[in-house]
């Protein structure tokens, strides 16, 4: 086991590839007798269609189909997106995909859809997400149904449980889907026997993940029959199992080839598959669905736009005393599932608490279906808590970072789940941005210009994973697992492969299978993949370790435990000539005849333990008075990796996520008008951050291992977004003498804020 | 994403652009950078594309005390433009779109597509600027103050062609300057200002904040703003367009009192 | 309504039909099979389908085919010779200018039109000038960090 390996900064492996071009992502695939797919998009929040005129569409040259719900072979009767990929009777969102031409070409399948003609009985559309809770709302749904099992994508996300039962005596409305209750202890005596109190109400947006590479899919069907999909998605296997239940096939009917991903930070689970497998299916021909970019704007699933009521209390000694709140959480149509219990855990922050209340709610509206985005229901919960702690900080006079440290959590302590907390990184990363100078010269800097901070965690996650190492006629190995790529993970694989096994990380390739033949693994999502999937590389590696171990022990007469690999030579310890090369072993036992079996490994992991990670970050603004427009001057952010093994690309997912947090502060929101239309439909009207707008984000890497993940190392690509908006609200709130409390600070709502 | 059906031709001089514009729903394309995106919008819909960019119509000459641009000068040759009291023009050139949009789009097909929004038209408007218009029918001048007459609307008529953009060359101590405050997102002006401080006179022309670009009335730029009528939306109100419209105007005016003063 | 269309690209002489409305991002790749120019956005800005025509970074997704007649296209397939890397390419790779990479064809194409002009930028001007180009995995730094390597290599 060479740990010299772990923690150098390599040149990821895709590198070569993705910067020539040679990368074929989902949408470069040539296909013979391929047609296109444009999906035709409600333009009502919520109706009844009457009817869909195709005539003109289906009369457009090039136009093969104009397909609706019923002409889809669905064996399901669900609401969900992949039961429903095409509104049956009710459109419950406008953006809602209702016909999908089909055509020879892309411009073919574009003029047809020009010519749908949908006849839509508008009904009440329930915009507003706190007057859909009340009692005698309009229902966001007219058409209730019992939504079957409807695939478990919560649990991808995030490792978080569901709280208490429901508290029978609220009544609400039936818009309200889902009703979490946390207590523990008497909050409203904490609060009475504390020393200040700090309570506000924050809003939050819609926001969208972004992604560059739009949402796209290609299905086809084998002559075996079966159902190929070839698709930018986050989970091979999950999708797998969404078309199995939409379309009633057997697992084995279905192969799913994850394709090199143009970025999906959440977004990108089934929600094309299923429309271009229903039309795969219906007509027998391959079929790719492309969204456009303004269909990626109105179809796809966005982050939930949240209220949070919040109150927090401290003793004069800093220490947190009860935390009550109440968060709503805009579902939009996703019936399924909503981030009402991810936030509604993690609003406590990564902090003791004495006493706390908090419900969270999961209401739909006629929006789009909600759906995850880099630490879903995190960044907004933070938002909220953190403004709060340094609005406790200033009353009772401690430095904001102080006050954190004292009720951080450590290894141990109780969450308000009531599970113990596993190895976590709170009190480090606090106490490195507390070290930083910029924090230092805070209260000394010009006019106009304040540094805030604020920490955020992720719980992470955990799923079972497989992986296979294979070792080549070459000498090289081969790692295969099923996991998809999205924040740099193949390249971590490589080099724990390497590392457990002998090789130089230079000999090992990483190949992503699909569902035909990879071994398992979930989602890549939840902070989880490095950690989960990166340990059963280790064991595949170790496991074909020892097979070389076995042969080389047989050919050259010395114990198995008195050899080593070093570097692909299998040598005696203490005496390396005495060796043979692992190319050579190869070469001897895969041919007719050979003595040995293969040098392939195979190695599963199950953790439970859990590697919550954690970020803190420092942001200098500078807020111009006249234009209201806030410029980011400087960031910083320290977190908890348990292990770097490759710090360039932990560096990477730091500054993303920073970033992201950037957007959510600064620039992003999707806006609806009171009939329920996306108005921010395009890069012309939703702002994403750009060069010019982030600042130097300066990284600093702490590691607080993780007991049981390969070499230490955790999931990390989500807790870099979480504490990135609040540390930006607090920064400008110390610049303009004044707090917002709703995102994004948009320079109009900055000049309002600083006039009022 | 992909425009409506169309036809495409490249004029090989004026005359032949003349002629393939007599098309009814026949439109002129220079760099495209306006006219694709609403192509690709399908909210502009020609029958017929008429490339005009091969004609000679490129280039920034000084003759009889002015300033003559082509209308195909791209916004990159006029990032360049270093003329004493010409300022604004570079200036507002440099700011717009970003490098691939300043390649290829030009001047003309920019004040011809009269974004309500676009920079250069409040700069032309300080500067006094007036069009060289073309048409099988003959010739006119149009300043630029009578040409914008709504959001995407002129008073071209459909065949007519301009072949040169014309800037009266401020006097010796002249300075301008422009400056902007742009949306987040397209990076249009939400209030944009180009001001020309002459030793005689100071011109303020505005845009982003009304149905066209505008010259604001002389005097104090407050009271100004305060008398003309400025529009809001859901990003930006009025009241916090019209304090961004005073607030541009005075930093346009300072940088180019400075200027002037250099 | 499919003319043909004549340019040279990446050094080679294609022709192609084309109809009069398709976009030189198609034509490069359905037609040509080039597709390392992306398509990210339907707005003209998130510059994924930067490529160079005549030198000069243009998004290829707001020009019409035509428009390229008898011109000279680079795309990013072009930008190696010889199987040996551009500078910024290596750079790229070296200093971990990218991540998911589906933006990083049109920064490198953009980044190349920059330093071709201007052999010294600053980080501002860098940054200026990627403004049309949009990534949302890196956070830009790393992308910063190339293209001033590569400034520096050459």
């Amino acid at each position: 086991m060479s740990e010299e390996l772990i923690g150098v900064a390599r040149p990821r492996v895709d590198g070569p590839d993705k910067v020539t071009g040679a990368t074929r992502y989902a949408a470069d695939g040539y296909i013979h007798g391929l047609l296109h797919a444009r999906p035709v998009l409600s333009t009502e929040a919520h109706a009844r269609i009457r009817g869909v005129d195709k005539d003109a569409a289906l009369a457009t040259p090039g136009v093969v189909a104009v397909l609706l719900a019923s002409d889809l072979p669905l064996a399901t009767t669900g609401t969900d997106r992949t039961a429903e990929p095409l509104a049956r009777e009710e459109v419950v969102f406008a953006g809602q995909p209702v016909a999908l031409v089909i055509a020879d070409t892309e411009a073919a399948a574009e003029d047809g859809a020009e010519l749908v003609l949908v006849d839509y009985e508008p009904l009440e559309a329930v915009i507003d997400v706190e007057a859909a809770m009340e009692v005698g709302a309009a229902l966001a749904r007219a058409v209730e149904e019992e939504d079957e099992d409807g695939g478990d994508l919560e649990s991808i996300h995030a490792g978080v449980d569901h709280g208490q039962a429901d508290d029978p005596q609220e009544e609400l409305s039936g818009n309200v889907l889902d009703r979490i209750t946390r207590e523990s202890g008497d909050v409203a005596g904490a609060f009475a026997d504390s020393d200040v109190v700090a309570e506000g109400t924050f809003r939050t947006p819609w926001v969208y993940q972004a992604y560059i590479e739009p949402q796209v899919c290609t299905t086809w069907l084998e002559p075996s029959g079966t159902l190929v999909v070839s698709t930018s998605t986050q989970g091979s296997f999950v999708t797998r199992n969404e078309l199995a239940r939409a379309f009633g096939l057997p697992l084995e009917r279905i192969r799913v080839i994850a394709e090199p991903l143009g970025g999906a930070f959440g977004g990108k689970f089934a929600l094309v598959e299923p429309l271009a497998a229903g039309a795969t299916l219906a007509l027998g021909r391959p079929v790719r669905l492309v969204l456009t970019r303004s269909e990626d704007f109105q179809a796809t699933n966005p982050a939930s736009a949240q209220v949070t009521h919040l109150k927090v209390g401290a003793l004069k000694d800093g220490t947190f005393t009860g935390i009550e709140g109440r968060m709503i959480v805009d579902r939009g149509s996703n019936a399924g599932w909503g981030v009402e219990g991810i936030t509604s855990s993690l609003v406590a922050g990564p902090y003791r608490w004495v006493a706390h209340d908090i419900r969270g709610y999961g209401v739909q509206t006629n929006r789009f279906t909600f759906g995850a985005y880099r630490a879903p229901g995190a960044p907004t919960a933070a938002f909220a808590l953190e403004s709060l702690l340094d609005e406790l900080a200033q009353k009772l006079e401690l430095d904001p970072i102080e006050l954190r440290l004292r009720n951080a959590v450590v290894e141990g302590d109780i969450g308000i789940s009531g599970n113990p907390y596993p190895t976590i990184g709170a009190v480090e990363v606090l106490e490195r941005i507390r070290e930083h100078p910029l924090w230092a010269r805070r209260d000394s800097l010009p006019e106009n210009e304040g540094v805030g901070m604020a920490a955020g965690h992720w719980p992470g996650g955990n799923e079972p994973a497989a992986a296979v190492c294979r070792v080549d006629t070459d000498g090289t190995m081969t790692v295969v697992t099923s996991a998809v790529d999205m924040s740099g993970v193949n390249s971590g694989f490589a080099v724990v492969a390497a590392a457990a096994f002998g090789l130089s990380p230079d000999k090992v390739r990483v190949v992503t299978a699909d569902t035909s033949s990879g071994p398992y693994s979930g989602a890549s999502g939840g902070s989880k993949v490095t950690y989960t999937v990166g340990k059963a590389v280790l064991r595949a590696a170790e496991s074909a370790r020892e097979k070389v171990l076995a042969a080389a022990s047989q050919e050259l007469e010395i114990a198995p435990d008195d050899l080593e690999v070093v570097d692909g030579v299998v040598q005696a310890v203490g005496a390396p000539d005495r060796s043979i090369t692992v190319e050579e072993l190869a070469k001897k036992i895969l041919r007719f005849g050979g003595r040995y079996e293969p040098i392939e490994g195979h190695g599963g992991s199950a953790q439970t333990m859990g590697a919550p990670s954690v970020a803190a970050h420092l942001s200098h603004v500078k807020v111009d008075r006249e234009t209201g427009e806030v410029e980011l001057l400087r960031h910083v952010i320290a977190q908890d990796v348990g292990r770097a093994l490759n710090p360039a690309l932990v560096e990477g997912q730091m500054r993303g996520g920073a970033a992201q947090g950037m957007g959510w502060a600064l620039f992003e929101q999707l806006d609806h008008d009171e009939d329920g239309r996306l108005l921010t439909g395009s890069f012309l009207d939703y702002a994403i951050p750009t060069a010019e707008r982030v600042p130097e984000i300066e990284t600093l890497i702490v590691e607080v291992p993780a007991p049981d993940g390969p070499f230490g190392a955790k999931g990390i690509g989500e807790a870099p977004v979480v504490g990135a908006p609040a540390a930006i609200a607090n920064a400008v709130a110390a610049a303009a003498g004044t707090r917002l409390y709703e995102l994004p600070m948009t320079p109009p709502r900055v000049w309002k804020a600083l006039r009022s | 994403m992909i425009p409506a059906p169309t036809r495409y031709a490249r004029a090989s001089d004026l005359d032949h652009a003349f002629e393939l514009l007599a098309e009814p729903d026949a439109k002129a394309i220079a760099g495209g950078q306006s006219l694709i995106p609403v192509m690709k919008l399908r909210i502009a819909r020609p029958s017929l594309v008429v490339d005009i960019s091969r004609l000679e119509l490129r280039g920034i000459e000084e003759r009889d005390g002015e300033l003559h641009i082509g209308p195909l000068t791209t916004w990159d040759d006029l990032a360049d433009l270093a003329h004493p009291g010409l300022e604004a023009i570079a200036e507002c050139a440099h700011g717009i779109g970003d490098l691939q949009v300043r390649n290829l789009g030009t001047i003309g097909g920019s004040v011809v597509h009269a974004d309500p929004a676009s920079d250069m038209p409040a700069v032309l408007l300080a500067l006094g600027a007036r069009l060289e218009v073309r048409s099988p029918a003959g010739s006119r001048e149009v300043p630029v103050a009578e040409l914008l007459l709504g959001p995407f609307t002129t008073t071209l008529e459909p065949q007519e062609l301009v072949i040169d953009i014309v800037v009266p060359l401020p006097g010796p101590g002249s300075g301008s300057a422009y400056a902007s405050v742009e949306h987040p997102a397209s990076g249009f002006a939400l209030a944009g200002a180009a001001a020309l401080v002459t030793s005689d006179h100071e011109t303020v022309a505005l845009t982003g904040v009304s149905a066209t670009p505008f010259a604001l009335a002389a005097g104090d730029p407050r009271a100004a703003v305060a008398a003309a009528e400025i529009f809001g939306d859901r990003f930006a109100s009025e009241e916090y367009r019209r304090s961004l419209a005073v607030v541009v105007a005075e930093r346009a005016l300072a940088r180019a009192r400075e200027r002037r003063a250099s | 309504m499919s003319e043909t269309l004549s340019l040279v690209v990446n050094g080679e002489q294609r022709s192609l039909d084309v109809e009069g409305r398709t976009l030189l991002v198609h034509a490069l790749r359905d037609g040509l099979g080039l597709t390392g120019a992306h398509i990210g956005c339907d707005t003209s800005q998130c510059g994924a389908c930067t490529v160079l025509l005549d030198g000069r970074a243009v998004k290829s997704c707001s020009v019409l085919a035509h428009q390229a007649e008898g011109r000279d296209v680079t795309t990013i397939e072009g930008l190696a010779s010889d199987g040996e890397l551009h500078l910024l390419q290596r750079a790229f790779v070296e200093h971990h200018g990218l991540q998911c990479g589906f933006c990083t064809p049109g920064v490198i194409l953009t980044a190349a039109d920059l330093l071709s002009r201007d052999g010294s930028p600053s980080d501002g001007d860098i940054r200026r000038a990627l403004r049309g180009n949009l990534c949302r995995c890196t956070g830009y730094q790393g992308i910063v960090e190339s293209i001033r390597a590569a400034k520096d290599a050459s």
